[in-house]
């Protein structure tokens, strides 16, 4: 046996590759089994249970709640907005209100323009006791919580070190690497997998799929009559569509407010196509939003 | 009966007149008028109240011109709701706007003459920064020709109007930037 | 599949969230054009019709009473809708929507005239050989007459009803409009239709402008209507009532006390 160069680390080449590997199998499956126990949740309410913005903040993160607060507010005539464009409060603050609609609605008081409602005080206090409180039920995850999923990604990093340093010191003795490197290569997959770690629950994830399917008649593309589905209804379809709820429910208030045009999980109803029927314009021959039917003395239908 | 003429009215009124020559198409027929008389009828009082054409022999002015008005003001605010912004940003004018666009032009259903009343006030400079948001986002989502039902475009595309870029990319429409305020 | 019965509401996308909770509805209708034959069904409507709800298909641009014969692919399109929903029956106008090639967008009147009535006979035939279900006809509200007519509103439905053997759709709110707008005493001419024949009963809002009584399905039901409910059913309480609403939604508990209001009206269960 004539011996070239000596086994790396006097381990050999293969015999590593194969404990690399269970090493790798070993860390990867643990750590993804352990993340999704750590995902997964202990819902404590039903979806049902759940306020518009609770369900905003699940959707869309502190921005998403405050619009629909001010969704809300804007459906009970609580707040408006001045030439100046800022706000402005129109009516008085409905009985029944979160804290958060209670410091958008000061923040209305004080004339805050929309942009700076994050950034108020009160606004970001009342926003800590949203999330505070969609943790405590198992729907968002605290940050130990998150850092705990996350952790299986160091481990596949310190695999991944000792797979490089490992390289480094065979290419020194002319061994080949090869398949070290492809193993090394591969482990990237799962660490970006396990490093990104998500905010919410999967129990949030299905309370939401399931708010979105009982709430489709809130969604823009019905055309949903706010007035009829009250504050509420307009805050939720804010919380589970986006601010173009906002834009429908009154396009006047939310351009002079500047509301930030965004359209979650639905097509934002461009209107093509939409109308497209063989007997041309979809909705009822009656009617018509902007009121004025009446043609001929009757929708007679 | 009827306001103002317009060369849209002028049109529509030709566009009958040569109608008249169809058979059996007298469109000014009238009491006791003999059987086959009814589809003449029937286009001439749809003709007068859409097309700006003359009310026909026999009817009260005044009934059937409250059905007009009645009837353009249905019909705006079904544009209004295939065009929510664009109405909303005209406010008040809306109705007004709409009526002295529509008033003897027949519709090509709400899209449509939402679309074209958008267009001729771009061209007239008159379109609020709201419609021409709303305008380039139609624009960028479906290609219109005036003249035909618009169709979904497939191709990536770009459209402005009044300052407003809206983007469109496998059928997802952005507004990249608002129209000038 | 069971026929209209108590109080109901027209389903609209707008309100969908709201009747879908109202408890006691067993009738809504829906206009037929707007509902999809490719496709699911709307997803409010599935729901309802998940429920056991009866969902009358209501067509309102077939244009029976054009001269021109129906066209044949709304004729399907209705029919189609029909047997999507199950439904019991459908219903549509005694008027034109077009003539000539021009739409007019609205239910406009026809003249009382043998030559009408023969128009509008031979077109619910048409459309009576493609349904699956029987055929319901809704008199219109119009704001003015043709002044060929020959025959009154009474003489001028019996004769299509009687041809076609079609059921009718009164709409009380037409009725109140008819009479104040063209003339007549609107409960003389209950007293002249075949009550016994009504498969079910519209009720909806309209307002004054200029002089006319405009149908408006925006506006809440006046008084006058609702006590020409109540004049109806004390003399032949339909096997259902309707509430059409169009556009101009109210607040919830407005739309509720309009049906509450038909409920009192007519002596149907409350179906809030």
């Amino acid at each position: 046996m004539t011996v070239l160069a000596a086994d790396t680390w006097g381990v050999p080449g293969p015999t590593f590759l194969r404990f690399y590997l269970l090493a790798a199998l070993v860390v990867v499956v643990g750590s993804l089994v352990y993340r999704s126990r750590m995902l997964a949740g202990q819902p404590t309410v039903g979806a049902g249970q759940l306020g518009p913005q609770q369900v905003a903040y699940l959707n869309g993160g502190d921005q998403l709640a405050i619009w629909t607060a001010l969704g809300g507010l804007r459906g009970s005539g609580a707040v408006g907005v001045g030439f100046d464009r800022r706000l402005t409060t129109d009516g008085p603050l409905p009985s029944g209100v979160t804290p958060l609609d209670q410091a958008v609605y000061h923040a209305a008081r004080n004339h805050l323009h929309t942009r700076e409602l994050a950034r108020d005080q009160r606004v970001s206090w009342a926003l800590t006791e949203l999330r505070e409180g969609l943790e405590r039920q198992g729907l968002t995850l605290p940050p130990e919580q998150r850092a705990a999923a996350r952790r299986g990604a160091w481990w596949v990093l310190a695999l991944m070190a000792l797979g490089a340093a490992r390289i480094a010191a065979g290419l020194a003795n002319g061994r080949p690497v090869g398949f070290l490197l492809i193993a090394c290569l591969a482990l990237i997959v799962p660490l970006v997998l396990l490093a990104r770690v998500p905010w919410r629950t999967r129990a949030a994830d299905a309370a939401l799929r399931e708010l979105r399917r009982s709430n489709i008649h809130l969604s823009p593309a019905s055309a949903p009559a706010y007035a009829t589905y009250g504050p509420a209804g307009a805050a939720m379809g804010v919380a589970l569509f986006g601010t173009v709820s906002l834009w429908t429910l009154d396009p006047g208030f939310a351009e002079q407010a500047e509301i930030q045009r965004q359209a979650l999980n639905s097509s934002g109803g461009s209107g093509i196509g939409s109308s497209g029927s063989s007997c041309g314009g979809g909705g009822s021959s009656c009617g018509g939003g902007g009121g004025g039917c009446g043609g001929g003395g009757g929708c007679g239908g | 009966m009827s306001g103002p003429d317009t060369g849209h009215r002028e049109e529509a009124a030709a566009d009958l007149a040569g109608r008249r020559a169809e058979p059996g198409g007298d469109l000014a027929g009238g009491r006791g008028a003999p059987d086959g008389d009814l589809a003449a009828r029937q286009t001439a009082l749809v003709a007068a109240l859409v097309a700006g054409a003359p009310l026909p022999a026999g009817f009260a002015p005044a009934p059937v011109e409250a059905a007009r008005v009645a009837l353009l003001g249905k019909r705006a605010g079904e544009v209004a709701r295939h065009w929510p912004l664009l109405a909303a940003a005209l406010g008040d004018a809306w109705w007004n706007t709409f009526r002295e666009w529509a008033d003897g032009r027949r519709t090509n259903g709400s899209l449509r003459d939402g679309w074209d009343l958008a267009r001729a006030l771009r061209e007239r400079g008159a379109l609020p920064p709201l419609g021409a948001e709303e305008l380039a986002t139609r624009e960028a989502a479906g290609r219109y020709d005036g003249r035909h039902p618009p169709r979904p475009r497939r191709l990536p595309a770009a459209a402005r109007a009044g300052g407003a870029v809206a983007i469109q990319f496998a059928g997802r429409v952005r507004l990249l930037r608002p129209a000038r305020r | 599949m069971t026929g209209p019965s108590g109080v109901g509401i027209g389903w609209r996308p707008e309100i969908a969230g709201f009747v879908a909770e109202l408890p006691g509805l067993r009738f809504v209708e829906v206009v037929a054009e707007a509902v999809p034959v490719t496709g699911p069904l709307p997803p409010g409507l599935a729901e309802l019709r998940g429920r056991g709800v009866t969902v009358v298909p209501h067509g309102v641009r077939l244009s029976l009473g054009g001269a021109e014969p129906v066209d044949p692919a709304r004729v399907a399109h209705l029919a189609r809708v029909a047997e999507l929903l199950d439904a019991p029956l459908v219903s549509e106008h005694i008027a034109f929507v077009r003539a000539g090639g021009l739409e007019a967008g609205h239910l406009l009147p026809l003249p009382r005239t043998r030559e009408a009535v023969a128009a509008v006979v031979a077109n619910v035939r048409r459309t009576q050989e493609q349904l699956p279900v029987p055929l319901a006809l809704e008199p219109i509200a119009a704001l003015f007459d043709w002044p060929e007519d020959e025959l009154d509103e009474a003489d001028f439905l019996r004769e299509i009803l009687d041809a076609t053997g079609a059921t009718l759709l009164l709409d009380v709110a037409n009725v109140h409009a008819n009479a104040r707008n063209r003339g007549g005493d609107p409960v003389a001419l209950l007293d002249r239709l075949p009550l016994d024949r009504v498969s079910y009963v519209h009720v909806a809002g309209g307002a004054e402008r200029g002089g006319f009584y405009h149908d408006t399905h925006t506006d809440p039901v006046p008084p006058e209507v609702l006590d020409l409910v109540g004049a109806l059913c004390a003399r032949h309480r339909p096997p259902a009532l309707l509430l059409e609403r169009d556009g101009h939604y109210p607040p919830a508990p407005a739309l509720r006390a309009e049906l509450d209001a038909l409920a009192a009206a007519s002596g149907f269960p409350v179906v809030t």
